[in-house]
């Protein structure tokens, strides 16, 4: 099949003074700036409510800034307009914790949901899929090793093969974003590896744009490029994954590191496949 | 000035808390109730004797049951009454899908509302009520049964549909959304797969229900075996209700077990 | 390279769609289904919609009388057959009825029940003990007895069996292991089924007029046989008032219980 371009190289993110305030009173985000260039691996570390959930789900849209704004591509994001929010997210891609796929459907279903954005309605209602789109997803398929499966019903596959039907899903988008939002955290470590190295893989051969939310550290350090730590709703690190100290990682979290926050099995090297 | 409080005593004889327990009074004044229908409906002691008196005596009537009539007369009415149901069950389905995916309280708040307000409304119809009226709209038969049973099972349906919508797991319907997706895009591609199943085997269990309510129509000229029972009791020829009996009774239980068995196969997969 | 796609199951999709089309089209014909005949009696229905409109309020007052006849026998056939239900339920649970005859008896006797709809009981009772409430009340207990111990020995069956084994190994006979291991385990549902019984019998009550079991449906049926329309909304409105405000009450009991 031949190489298809999957993005627009396009995936600028910028936040100004940014800051989200849930209706219970939570501080989800707090005084944002951050920039984030077309084509960068960001590893999002904190500990759980920090605030990187919001952080991800502010560039899509899933959550709605309380003051100050979000570009994307220098484009302000209007949580209010239903038209351009689809437009936005039709171009970034959002892969779960828990994978949500639609259980019931094949797997070339779920990956053809990355396509609802660019199939006239019609034609997905009634599941017409155009074969050009059939196409993009199979090759999203190929892209995370899962190809074999393509006709499985998702209920039917493991943990790690589940993930990377919804990195295949995110992939069919053709996006120019993807923002994982902890994508390893129900994962095994085996596992855990080999879909960071999908993402990291996909972030090269493509240029997407890639976030991650990580809880642990070590996988940040291994894979980032850049790390940005979160506290509180407030950013209070951001900087290369190769310099990060242990230091940092204290400050981030606001308490000494335990072995909980850590994969513990680190001797997992050449696991790619099928992962059965 | 303050008295020494009196140790509390506990007696180890007797139960803790107000003199007369929740129960007893539940007991009582469920009682009361009961003893104030019977004595209101005139059920007097001598009635309760007569009573078992009057069912032997029509029992022993039924004895031998009048077979050839039941298969020349009441067979094809049982058949009528399957068919009712069923064009009703389809109605009901139609109707109540889109019903129960806006139902959602989740997904549409708003519009849910007014769907309960519906739904509610089509359930306090009994379908025999219905009936009475679609009768003289459509002319005395088993059309008349069919549209009854259909608009009074669009309530339940609808309700059961809204549950099973609203007990999804609704991280699918934001992964649809996050990709673009428009909200009747992830009713599509999100919900309705998932619940599919539920559904469809809420609309076996309606049928099912819808059988033995088809069967009952006939007492207002709306087709089905019912008319043909209360024929054969007015005119006292209990040989020939005995025939409707037993073979309604066989035709139901056959066909909940067929549909039973469809149901638990269509949940499993 | 991707798989083929797997070709689904021919011959089953072709039996089933082929069996719903067919019995669809079959039941169609059978009842005389016709769009056309539908619109062409639009117009008598609107005549008949217009008749029905308003109701005839000054009928009112006479409705109180057999409108407390309806509860009231709804009333007996809840409590009647709500107790006569418990045994039917227990033997028919497959963890504490004594030995497999009585199960397989009373299991398909409870089926057996359940296959009759409740206004083919009225009308056996009518025919049996005489037109009037009391054949109603003994048509209800029935039914009610119908419904309650298929979902009651259900919820039997998922009982924890620590208990009813401990009491069975402290000496205790059948019946104390069902009384005081057993039944209080379900207590919660059984009253839950039992107020759904209510309202299932409150709405049956109000047709069971129709075969002469006595209630409102017997106003009902008078006035519907005389075509006084009217009278007839007026009835079925006081009907679904009174279902409604019942239901309601039923459910805020079931939901405190709960």
């Amino acid at each position: 099949m031949s190489e298809r371009p999957m993005t627009s190289r396009s995936g600028a993110i910028r936040f100004h003074d940014a800051g989200i305030v849930y209706p219970n009173g939570v501080v989800g985000m707090k005084d944002l700036d951050l920039e984030i260039q077309p084509g960068e691996f960001v590893v999002i570390v904190g500990s759980s409510g920090a605030g990187k959930s919001t952080l991800l789900r502010a560039i899509n849209g899933l959550n709605t800034l309380t003051s100050g704004r979000v570009e994307i591509n220098g484009e302000a994001l209007n949580t209010g307009s239903t038209r351009q929010l689809r437009r936005v997210r039709k171009n970034i891609g959002m892969i779960f914790q828990d994978f949500r796929l639609v259980k019931r459907l094949s797997v070339m279903s779920n990956v053809l949901i990355g396509r609802l954005a660019h199939v006239p309605a019609w034609r997905s209602m009634l599941g017409l899929w155009p074969r050009e789109d059939r196409e993009i997803a199979a090759d999203a398929l190929k892209r995370v090793g899962i190809t074999d499966k393509a006709w499985v019903k998702a209920s039917q596959l493991s943990g790690g093969q589940q993930q990377r039907v919804g990195i295949a899903r995110a992939l069919a988008q053709q996006p120019a974003i993807i923002l994982a939002d902890e994508p390893v955290a129900s994962l095994d470590p085996v596992t855990t590896h080999q879909i960071m190295r999908d993402l990291v893989r996909i972030n090269r051969e493509l240029g997407i744009t890639t976030l991650v939310n990580l809880h642990f550290l070590d996988l940040a350090r291994e894979y980032g490029d850049r790390i940005i730590g979160l506290r509180f709703g407030e950013l209070v690190y951001d900087g290369s994954a190769r310099t990060v100290t242990d230091e940092d990682f204290r400050d981030i979290y606001g308490r000494d590191l335990t072995a909980d926050d850590v994969v513990e099995d680190e001797a997992v090297e050449g696991g790619e496949g099928g992962g059965e | 000035m303050t008295a020494p409080k009196p140790p509390v005593s506990i007696d180890p004889l007797k139960r803790p808390g107000p003199p007369i327990g929740f129960g007893t009074m539940v007991t009582f004044v469920i009682g009361v109730l009961f003893f104030g229908s019977l004595a209101a409906i005139g059920f007097t002691p001598d009635r309760l004797i007569e009573v078992p008196a009057g069912v032997a005596r029509v029992l022993s009537f039924f004895w031998p049951a009048d077979m050839a009539y039941g298969w020349d007369r009441v067979l094809p009415a049982i058949v009528e009454s399957i068919q009712i149901a069923w064009i009703g069950t389809i109605i009901a389905a139609i109707l109540s899908l889109p019903l129960a995916l806006i139902g959602s309280r989740v997904l549409f708040p708003r519009l849910a509302r007014g769907v309960k307000l519906i739904s509610a409304t089509a359930r306090a119809f009994p379908e025999i009520l219905l009936a009475i009226y679609f009768v003289p709209i459509v002319g005395l038969g088993a059309f008349a049964g069919a549209l009854a049973i259909g608009i009074s099972s669009v309530g339940m349906l609808t309700k059961l549909g809204a549950e099973v919508v609203d007990s999804l797991d609704f991280g699918t319907v934001e992964a649809v959304e996050a990709a673009g997706g428009s909200r009747l895009l992830a009713l599509r591609w999100a919900v309705l797969p998932a619940v599919l199943p539920e559904i469809v085997a809420h609309w076996l269990f309606r049928f099912e229900l819808n059988i033995r309510a088809s069967a009952v129509l006939g007492v207002v000229g709306a087709g089905g075996v019912g008319g043909v029972l209360l024929n054969t009791l007015r005119y006292r020829h209990f040989d020939k209700a005995a025939a409707v009996l037993i073979l309604t009774i066989l035709v139901v239980l056959l066909i909940d077990m067929l549909s039973g068995e469809i149901r638990r196969r269509i949940i499993r997969s | 390279m991707i798989p083929a796609r797997p070709s689904p199951n021919w011959p089953l999709w072709i039996g089933v769609v082929g069996f719903l089309a067919a019995m669809t089209v079959w039941s169609a014909y059978g009842i005389g289904f016709s769009a056309s005949e539908l619109a062409c009696n639009i117009a008598g229905g609107t005549r008949l919609l217009e008749e029905s409109w308003p109701p005839d309020f000054g009928f009112l007052p006479r409705l109180a009388g057999p409108m407390m006849e309806t509860v009231y026998i709804a009333i007996i056939g809840t409590v009647v057959g709500g107790i006569l239900a418990i045994p039917v339920a227990v033997l028919a649970a497959r963890n504490l009825t004594p030995n497999r005859p009585t199960w397989f008896v009373d299991r398909n006797f409870m089926n057996i029940l359940r296959t009759l709809p409740d206004l083919f009981w009225a009308m056996l009772f009518a025919t049996a003990v005489g037109f009037g409430p009391v054949a109603g009340a003994l048509a209800l207990t029935v039914f009610t007895v119908a419904v309650i111990s298929k979902l009651y020995s259900e919820s039997l069956e998922s009982i924890d069996m620590g208990l009813p084994e401990a009491i069975r190994a402290a000496g205790g006979n059948w019946l104390q292991m069902i009384q005081f291991g057993a039944l209080p385990q379900a207590m919660q549902q059984y009253v839950s089924y039992a107020l759904y019984a209510f309202e299932l019998n409150i709405r049956a009550s109000v047709v069971l007029g129709l075969v002469g079991a006595g209630g409102i449906g017997m106003i009902l049926e008078t006035q519907r046989a005389n075509f006084e329309y009217e009278r007839v909304t007026m009835i079925i409105l006081a009907v679904l008032v009174a279902v409604l405000i019942i239901e309601e009450i039923s459910e805020s009991i079931r939901k405190r219980l709960t």
